[in-house]
This record gives C-alpha cells, sequence and structure tokens, in this order.
C-alpha cells in the first residue's frame, strides 16, 4: 500500500525526462492506455476465474500479463524494442480488433478505447519503468483497488489544471451534490451524455451504493448506470474509471449524443434520471442543428443538450444540469424557446447559483445548477444563491471547493424561506408567470458584483457576445412589435 | 438609434399625417376652421411658408388663428409677494412638473392675490411653453395659477384640436424648430411670443387627431422598453473595450498571453544580474543604499501560479530604485525654468510641460539630486488617482512632486513590461491591499516597494510587450 502513495509522483518524475510528452494532458492520457490495460488484464483474471471457456478479445501476444510483466530475470522488452512493439504491434492490434453489434460490451470496449488513442514516449527504457510502476497495483486485492479508485480520482483531478482537458472533469464535490440531491434509488436508470470522466456516473454510484443489498439490487446497481462521451481521452478514462468501480460492462459509448434526432427518441432511450454538465462554447458543425426542431436550434452546445435531456427524460424522472450564466440570461430567440418548453413541459423547482472559479484553473465563469422534473409544468421557481464560504477569496487548485460548502445548501433545501442580505436577494421564488414576464431571462438572485472579476479574454469576449446577442434579440423584437403597429411591411426592411 | 431618435420619427410621422390613414367620412379640418371664426388678424400662409404636403382633410394655420397665446408677468421683487396663506394663488415654476414632464398638478410656491395684477393667470387645461431648461416643451396645466415672464400660455385651442393631440404635436422636433429663432443662421433658444403666434402648424380632421393620439399611445410602452434595452446594450458596449484590455494585461502578467520558451534565460538568473547592477551602482555613489527589506514571498501570498521559469519578487528587486523628492514645493518662478509636474498636468496619455510650474535652477539641482526622472522611467502618483502612471518619454530636465514616487527602470529589464504590470488589475489588487484610508488616500514608498512582480525572463517581457502593442489598436478600434 506504501508504493501507492508515491504512485503519482513516480509516473511523474520518469515521464518528465521522455521527450514526447509535452505538458500535463498528454502525461495524463499516456498513463490512461497503460492504465486501461493493466486494469482490463486485473478484471479478466476475474472473468476467466468464473467463465472457464472466456476468450479475451485481445490476441495473447497483446495481453497485458504477457508483454508487461517484468519477472525481473531481465526478459522483459523494453527500449527500442518495447517502442517497436508498441507502435507498431500492440496499437495496431488493438486498433483493428474487430467488433460486431453482438459483441459484448467488456469485451468491444478495447477496441472502442484504443481507436484514437496515442502513444507519445519516445524513449523505450523510460517506458519500461513506467509500465513497471503500473504493474506493481495489485487491483485484485480489495482494500488497494479501492484506494486506487482514490488516486485515480486525483489523476482525473489534473485535468482540470490541464489547459483546455479541464472541459471533461467536473469537481467532485459538485457532482457529489447533485448526485445527493437527486436521491438515487435502486431500480432506477440514469444517464449522463457527456460524460467526460465519469464524475456523476462515479457520484450516482457512490449515493447508491448503501441500498446494495440483496443480489438483485447488485444486478440493478451494475445496470444503472449509461454514458456517451463524444472524445477519445476522456471516454477512455471513463471506461476505465468504471472498471476500477467494479462495473464490469460500462454501457459508456464513444458517440455524440447532438447526432441523432431528438424527434426520433422513443421511450426506450429515455431514463428516470440524468444528471450532466453539459459543453458550452462547444464546436460543432451547422448540420448538428438539423436534428433539432427547428424552433430550438441553437449554435450553442449547452442549448442544444438541453433540448436532449429534455426529449429523454422519462415521465416523472428527475434532473440536475450545470448551466452557464449565458443560459439563464440569454434571451435569443432559441434560449426563450428552450426555456418556455423547459417551463411548461417540466416542473423547473430549484436554481442553484453557484460561485465563480468553482472549475478554476480551466475557467473561472459562474455556473448553476439546475433541477427538474417531469412532473408536470412549472408552478413555482426557488432561486439559491451559494456564496463563497468563510475565508475563500477563490476557488483554486490548492484550495479547491469541497462537499461541505453546500453545506448551506442543503439546509436551506428542506426549510426554504426567502433571504435578502444587504438588499440583494440571496433566495427567492418566483411563480411561472413572472418568470415568463421577464421574457424568460433568469438571472435572478445573482451574484452582487462588488468586486468585478476579471475573466480570461475568452470568457471575457464569450460573455460580453453573449449579452450583447440578448440585447439585440431583446432589441430586435421590440422594434417587431412596432414596425407591426406602424403597418411596415418588414420585408422592406433588409 | 436612441429611443429619443425613434419618438421623433414617431412624432414627425404623426404631424405629417402619415401615421394612420385618412378617412373620408371625418369631418375635414376645413370645416374646422370656419367654425372658429376668429377676428384676429392673422397674416395668410404663402405657399413658401409650407414644409411639407398634408393629406386631403387637413389645413394649414397660424397657431394664433387657432388659441390665445400669452406672456406670463412677474409682480416685483417676488419675494414679497410670495406668501404660505390658505387664499394664495399657485406661482407656477418650472420645478412644478410631474415625473413624466407633462402635467403640472400642483406649485410649491404661492403668491398673494394682489401680485395677480401684475402677472398672468392661466386655467387649468392651459398649455404653457418654456423660455428654461427644457426649451420649448409643453406642459399641461391640472391647476390654476399665475405664470411669471419666463412662461408662454397657449389657450382656448378646444375648438380645433384634442388636447393630447396638440401635446404631442408641441412636442416634435417640428414644432421645436418653428419655436426657434434663427438669428443668422444660429439656433438661438428664445421664446418669441410674436414667432410663437405665428409659427404654422398642420390642423388634422377631430376624429383623426383622436385615432393619432391612440396610435402613438399605443406605442409609447415599447419605445420605453426599447430605451431601457438600448441604454443597456450602450452601457455594455462601453464598458467592454476597457474590461478587455484589464483582461489581457491579466492573462500577460499570468504568462499566459504567450508561450515560454524553455531556452530564455531563466528570471531567477536575471534578479540576480539586476542585483548586482544595483550594488554596483551604490558602490559608485549614483544611488543610496536601500533599507528596503524584500517581504518574503510565501505560498499563501502569491495570488496564482506562474510559470516554471519566472519568479516572484517585489517590485523593488526589478528596478533601480523607487523614489520621491521632498514634501515641500519650491516658489515658481516666471518665465523659463525647470517643470515641476504632478498629475494635474497629465495629459489623456502623457504630461504636459509646458503648461506646468516651473521652479529655479538652485530648487532644481537641489532636489534632482533625490531623484531625477529619465527618459522609461514610470511616474507612479501615490495621492489621489493612485496608480494612473505615465511613462517619461523625454529627456529634458524635470521634476515631480511629492504626490508621486519615480520609478527609475534598469536596462536588464523592459521598462514597458514593467509599465504594462503596473496597470494590470494585479497591481490594482496590491493598491488596495495597502492603501492608507486616511482623509488623503495615499500608498506608501515602502508598500509600492513591496508590490508582488511576477517576473519572466527578459525574452519573454519583448514577446510580451510585443503582444500587447499588436492587441491595442484592435481593441482601441471597438471604441466606437
Amino acid at each position: 500500500m506504501s508504493s501507492l502513495g508515491n504512485f503519482v509522483k513516480r509516473l511523474r518524475d520518469i515521464m518528465r525526462n521522455d521527450a514526447g510528452i509535452n505538458g500535463d494532458a498528454q502525461r495524463i492520457e499516456q498513463i490512461a492506455w497503460l492504465l486501461f490495460l493493466k486494469v482490463y488484464d486485473t478484471k479478466e483474471e476475474d472473468w476467466e476465474f468464473d467463465d472457464d471457456n472466456y476468450e479475451s478479445i485481445i490476441p495473447e501476444e497483446c495481453r497485458w500479463r504477457n508483454w508487461a510483466v517484468d519477472d525481473g530475470k531481465g526478459t522483459a522488452i523494453t527500449g527500442d524494442a518495447l517502442l517497436d512493439f508498441i507502435n507498431n504491434k500492440l496499437f495496431p492490434t488493438l486498433k483493428n480488433i474487430e467488433v460486431s453489434k453482438t459483441t459484448p460490451i467488456n469485451k468491444a470496449i478495447v477496441k472502442t478505447t484504443f481507436e484514437d488513442t496515442n502513444n507519445y514516449m519516445k524513449d523505450g527504457v523510460l517506458l519500461r519503468q513506467v509500465v513497471n510502476v503500473i504493474d506493481e497495483l495489485q487491483l485484485t486485492d480489495y482494500e488497494e483497488s479501492h484506494a486506487f479508485g482514490e488516486i485515480y480520482e486525483s489523476i482525473l483531478k489534473e485535468l482540470q489544471s490541464a489547459g483546455s482537458a479541464g472541459e471533461f472533469y467536473t469537481p467532485r464535490a459538485v457532482t457529489d451534490f447533485m448526485a445527493q440531491m437527486i436521491k438515487p434509488q435502486i431500480g432506477e436508470k440514469m444517464a449522463d451524455f457527456a460524460c467526460g470522466t465519469g464524475g456523476f456516473i462515479t457520484s450516482w454510484l457512490k449515493a447508491l451504493e448503501s441500498q446494495k443489498k440483496t443480489i438483485e439490487d447488485r444486478e440493478a446497481f451494475d445496470t444503472s448506470v449509461y454514458g456517451i462521451e463524444k472524445k477519445q481521452f476522456p471516454y477512455m478514462l471513463c471506461v476505465t474509471n468504471l472498471l476500477l468501480h467494479d462495473i464490469d460492462t460500462p454501457r459508456i459509448y464513444h458517440d455524440n449524443s447532438l447526432l441523432k434526432d431528438v424527434l426520433d427518441y422513443t421511450e426506450d432511450d429515455q431514463f428516470d434520471v440524468i444528471l450532466m454538465n453539459p459543453p458550452y462554447g462547444g464546436s460543432e458543425k451547422n448540420e448538428v442543428k438539423n436534428h433539432f426542431p427547428s424552433d430550438l436550434a441553437s449554435s450553442e452546445t449547452a442549448d442544444l443538450f438541453m433540448s436532449v435531456i429534455m426529449y429523454r427524460l422519462k415521465q416523472n424522472g428527475r434532473a440536475a444540469v450545470i448551466l452557464p450564466d449565458g443560459f439563464l440570461f440569454g434571451t435569443d430567440n432559441a434560449k426563450v424557446a428552450i426555456k418556455k418548453k423547459l417551463l411548461s413541459e417540466f416542473n423547473l423547482h430549484t436554481v442553484i447559483r453557484m460561485p465563480h472559479s468553482v472549475f478554476s484553473p480551466y475557467t473561472s465563469i459562474t455556473t448553476n445548477i439546475l433541477f427538474f422534473d417531469r412532473t408536470g409544468s412549472t408552478k413555482e421557481t426557488w432561486f439559491y444563491r451559494l456564496d463563497m464560504p468563510d475565508g475563500y477569496k477563490n476557488f483554486s487548485k490548492t484550495k479547491p471547493m469541497k462537499l461541505e460548502h453546500f453545506d448551506p445548501a442543503v439546509e436551506w433545501w428542506n426549510n426554504r424561506e426567502e433571504i435578502t442580505i444587504d438588499g440583494f436577494d440571496k433566495a427567492k421564488k418566483y411563480t411561472a408567470q413572472e418568470l415568463a414576464d421577464k421574457n424568460y431571462n433568469i438571472d435572478l438572485c445573482g451574484f452582487p458584483h462588488e468586486e468585478e472579476e476579471i475573466l480570461p479574454p475568452k470568457e471575457l469576449i464569450q460573455e460580453y457576445q453573449e449579452k450583447r446577442a440578448s440585447l439585440n434579440a431583446d432589441i430586435d423584437r421590440i422594434l417587431e412589435q412596432i414596425t407591426g403597429i406602424l403597418g411596415i411591411n418588414t420585408e422592406d426592411l433588409s | 438609434m436612441t429611443a429619443q431618435q425613434l419618438k421623433n420619427s414617431i412624432l414627425q410621422m404623426a404631424v405629417q399625417g402619415k401615421l394612420v390613414p385618412q378617412d373620408k367620412n371625418d369631418e375635414p379640418a376645413s370645416v374646422l376652421l370656419e367654425r372658429i371664426k376668429a377676428e384676429k388678424k392673422v397674416s395668410p400662409i404663402k405657399d413658401d411658408d409650407i414644409p411639407f404636403d398634408i393629406p386631403n382633410g387637413w389645413e394649414w394655420c397660424r397657431l394664433n388663428y387657432i388659441c390665445e397665446i400669452a406672456r406670463g408677468g412677474s409682480p416685483r421683487p417676488i419675494k414679497e409677494f410670495l406668501t404660505e396663506a390658505a387664499d394664495g394663488i399657485n406661482w407656477i415654476k418650472i420645478g412644478d412638473s410631474d415625473k413624466g414632464g407633462k402635467y403640472i398638478n400642483s406649485t410649491k410656491e404661492k403668491i398673494k392675490p394682489e401680485g395677480m395684477s401684475k402677472s398672468r393667470f392661466v386655467h387649468a387645461g392651459d398649455f404653457l411653453l418654456t423660455n428654461s431648461m427644457s426649451f420649448g416643451r409643453p406642459y399641461i396645466l391640472n391647476v390654476d395659477g399665475c405664470i411669471h415672464d419666463g412662461w408662454l400660455v397657449l389657450s382656448g385651442y378646444n375648438t380645433a384640436y384634442d388636447k393630447d393631440f396638440l401635446y404631442y404635436m408641441l412636442s416634435s422636433r417640428f414644432a421645436y424648430y418653428q419655436f426657434c429663432d434663427v438669428v443668422s443662421g444660429a439656433v438661438v433658444k428664445n421664446l418669441n411670443s410674436d414667432k410663437v403666434a405665428n409659427a404654422i402648424f398642420p390642423l388634422p380632421p377631430l376624429e383623426e387627431q383622436k385615432r393619432i393620439v391612440a396610435k402613438i399611445e399605443e406605442l409609447l410602452p415599447y419605445i420605453e422598453k426599447y430605451d431601457k434595452a438600448e441604454t443597456k446594450l450602450t452601457e455594455l458596449n462601453a464598458k467592454f473595450p476597457d474590461a478587455l484590455k484589464k483582461s489581457i494585461l491579466q492573462e500577460a502578467v499570468q504568462g499566459k498571453l504567450v508561450p515560454q520558451n524553455p531556452d530564455d534565460e531563466p528570471a531567477s538568473v536575471l534578479i540576480e544580474r539586476i542585483k548586482a547592477e544595483k550594488q554596483k551602482l551604490i558602490k559608485e555613489g549614483k544611488i543610496k543604499k536601500d533599507k528596503f527589506e524584500a517581504v518574503n514571498i510565501t505560498s499563501d501570498v502569491i495570488p496564482y501560479e506562474i510559470p516554471n521559469n519566472w519568479v516572484w519578487c517585489n517590485l523593488n528587486d526589478v528596478v533601480i530604485q523607487v523614489a520621491d523628492i521632498d514634501h515641500k514645493m519650491p516658489p515658481t518662478v516666471e518665465g523659463n525654468g525647470y517643470p515641476y509636474i504632478s498629475p494635474l498636468d497629465f495629459t489623456d496619455n502623457g504630461i504636459d510641460f509646458e503648461k506646468a510650474k516651473k521652479i529655479g535652477k538652485e530648487d532644481f539641482d537641489k532636489l534632482a539630486a533625490k531623484v531625477k526622472p529619465k527618459r522609461n522611467d514610470i511616474i507612479f502618483p501615490r495621492y489621489g488617482t493612485i496608480g494612473v502612471i505615465r511613462l517619461v518619454e523625454t529627456d529634458i530636465d524635470f521634476l515631480v512632486s511629492y504626490s508621486c514616487c519615480t520609478i527609475q527602470n534598469t536596462i536588464n529589464m523592459d521598462y514597458k513590461y514593467v509599465y504594462y504590470v503596473l496597470k494590470s488589475p494585479l497591481i490594482r489588487d496590491e493598491i488596495n491591499k495597502y492603501i492608507n484610508k486616511t482623509t488623503q488616500p495615499n500608498v506608501g514608498l515602502k508598500s509600492i516597494k513591496s508590490f508582488l512582480f511576477p517576473l519572466p525572463p527578459l525574452e519573454e517581457q519583448k514577446r510580451i510587450v510585443a503582444k500587447i502593442e499588436e492587441l491595442m489598436p484592435f481593441i482601441n478600434a471597438i471604441t466606437k
């Protein structure tokens, strides 16, 4: 167990000397595929134990146990021979594994995980050292496996500081809070259509853990999760994450959730619970909008995901979604249509405004959690502002957000009262009509801008453009009404 | 387009008969005029006088044909006529108008009934026009009272004009220009009763006047909404360029604006070189030994992580010196002398040496021995507009008053990098950390020397400066 404590540091020290690793994101990606193969090999040991007829989908020479394990006698391949094996044998083989629709998930994931993976390391000797450190893991041991799960989480957390890779990671304090408040029940099925590294999924499993009592419970537990992830790197991390959480057939799909016509979804595609932090400011091809009804077709990916969620939430289902301020204050036509649909077909009961820098250093924008269910239309919505905890000027790598920082919100949740501080609303409820009267600008109980946060240029420009677009949309709407009254033919206007 | 411009445009349409369709069945305006049959002598309207075509059924008429126009008067001295008594007469002033600026419902002051004979009594329903402030703008009286000579009253219009239509018409730009005097090409705001009386106005059928009013009032709430949105947009656009500049400077001082180059000589070496340079200057007697003790920079003090080859240090570590001169200002001299400047002499981006106070050679020499600003030094105000810095871009001899300090840059640093750091939000935070909130807020010399300073390799400083200066013209272009 003591070797685990230094696990991350030892790998980092070895890999620092390899010219092929440029930056934290690449380092993590390199560790990811090696870990996947190691974890998978451990899982296969279990499966072989349970089933005499088990056959691995990986050709023998490519299996971890056959090339990675070093018996200390000097026969393990290393140096250029190892590099040659990895680049010219292992990777091509795994990328070209044949899978069909009938291939069981636990075998198919080998191919889907390796589809776009890369080996970055250029030094075979260093690579051998890395492989050996990873092979030291004794994942068959329950305690070590569990402890390693924590270490794996810490590796995932490093993504938050690894530049743009930070978009794949939602701080676990937030996923835990949302999973707790959604109150999972055994037998329910949850989904995350942009699952990243699997944070919501593992938080859900953690919250559901205590309800696992019988074998049927166990079965329900294992099949309760579902995820889709568009990008290769987080997909691989997520699959490995679930394997480490003992989900032997992780129903995680390497796909783009936005490429299916929302109107084609049936009840079979719907879920009891959806927990998500959809990407925003994302880049999707324009054709993606074709999969959505025209009034809901937005250029903003977060908006499109909201529509997917609305079409994939079961009757009486519950959802919790993280969205940026732009979704709340935006009043361009698509956003108004989406929010109108949300309030008329769903019950948006709670909006929690989170403080800035929760996702720091990846981004410092303020974000919000929307809680809604499909039990009927919204009658009233409660807004609650979670303030920065005492003693914190901002969250950072060294001072991250913790689950306990949500305690004030949890306490307020079951005993909801309106709160005003220094003339600013902190908690307040609004009727659906009031929200409609605001033209669905639901930027309410927000943070008083005492200290104007300096946003980095990208977020600043994005926020400016969103606000300007909203105001322009408001102005155009008013002008349309005016020209209507004046009897001006709007076709005469360019 | 502002909301006012939109409103003006709509009122112009109204006045020209283009806002609502005409109705043949309306009693034409000509019949209306017949009914008035005023006995006044009114100058006929020539074709040349007519500013635009009006629809059939409308007529042009002079204002004094369809109503009475008179000027107010003031009993003097007014103080002796003011009263609080119950029989006091309302004394109408511009400040009595309601929030909407349309009606006068009450007055703050009253005058004694004796004053009435020296003034003009007016009635509820009359229109008032004023010379002051909101020139030419009409007010509708909802009370009786007396008006001073700054007012004109329009009364007896009811036969011809619907009250609300008259109000909107008199609120239009058309009316405004009718009332203005044009004296040799310049617009003079002077309510000349003759000019007002002779002004010509369109007269629509009474029924059409009512339809026009209904249309305008249907539009007003939307114009109000437009005003709110447009004002927000203007504010958003006004704030953005500055916010973007700050954001870019903050990126720069965090090492995120340009990539690092591992081959650059690291900042840790640079800072030693500067130290050695300062030691040499002290030995040569060129600067005084600094009693300042560097603040130990621990991890809980630094506001953010910097790249590996950067170093956190104090401002004092990267400059030759931060110094000021004596508090007492030497006597000014007339004519030629040495400029002695303060932030009052700052221009938009520079310093005005011409207009600054001048001091004599003896005083100059004495004070310059403490610190004499040179090209590429930075003037840092420590009182008043703290931190609103200026770069020294001249070689002339001058001094800076005690309200500022001079930051003398070393050739081992890119002086422009120092300049941009001092303009960044990081330093704004540092100033707020150290500011003395006395009657005159200020920052001490010692505090300024302690400012946290993120130090990149010299080569990277140059790249950062180049990048900032590449971006600035574009941001400035956004400010219309």
